[in-house]
């Protein structure tokens, strides 16, 4: 599974440190989903998208 | 409490449990080691409730999950196919416990006209009990195995957390 939370950080001027802080994660774990090293769960995912405002399948994409 | 007051809290239950050990083989009473080593881990597993500043969050419980379950499917086929042969040595055994035939004297002392060398003799005259020492050296296996195990669930929690990015590296790493 491919997600664009890189480009959602980039255009929030967010850092991982931060997004992970407002998620209640570590930033390893941030790194981690962007990488494609892991599938965050569906409440994080759904934690993701809400947080940036936008649909869950606008920050994931299913391949 | 500190993340950090637990690991020293850690260090001196297991020098404690060093020292009961110690006591326990020192007077010959098991029971003191054994209450002793599950008052220790209930004590610690209350402390590390208690720890304020850790963070786990969903991956690296996946990660711990992951470890503890390959470890302990590990653990179960070695443990058990141990186990197996250990109980057929017991089952093998002519008699348990053994017994050398008995002197006039004390009842359950050898006869001393067998002229059975002092070497072989346990403390008191008495032949050692084989099934207990063949329950000893079951004892010092499993302790190798739980050893052995928790090195195993390092390396398995060692592979685990490489392969959902621990260590993985981008710009903004320091």
């Amino acid at each position: 599974m491919k997600n664009r939370i890189k480009v959602f950080r980039a255009m929030n001027d967010l850092t991982q440190e931060a997004l992970a802080n407002e998620l209640g994660v570590t930033r390893q774990t941030i790194l981690a989903i962007e990488k494609g090293k892991y599938d965050p769960s569906l409440e994080l995912a759904f934690k993701i998208a809400r947080y940036f405002g936008v649909g869950m399948d606008e920050i994931f994409i299913y391949e | 409490m500190k993340q950090n007051f637990f690991y020293i809290l850690a260090g001196i239950a297991g020098l404690v449990e060093v020292c009961l050990f110690y006591l326990s083989v020192e007077f010959s009473n098991p029971m003191l080691i054994t209450i002793g080593f599950i008052a220790g881990v209930l004590l610690l597993y209350m402390a590390y409730r208690r720890v304020s500043d850790r963070q786990v969050d969903e991956r690296l419980a996946l990660i711990n999950q992951k470890a503890g379950m390959a470890t302990f499917m590990v653990f179960w086929v070695i443990f058990f196919a141990t186990s197996l042969g250990s109980a057929v040595i017991g089952l093998g055994a002519p008699r348990f416990p053994h017994h050398l035939p008995s002197g006039k004297g004390e009842p359950g002392l050898p006869d001393r006209s067998m002229n059975i060398p002092d070497s072989v003799l346990g403390s008191g005259g008495h032949i050692p009990d084989n099934g207990s020492i063949r329950l000893g050296y079951f004892g010092y296996m499993q302790l190798a195995f739980l050893f052995l195990m928790f090195f195993l669930y390092v390396g398995f929690r060692v592979y685990y957390a490489r392969k959902y990015g621990e260590w993985e590296t981008d710009e903004e790493q320091d």
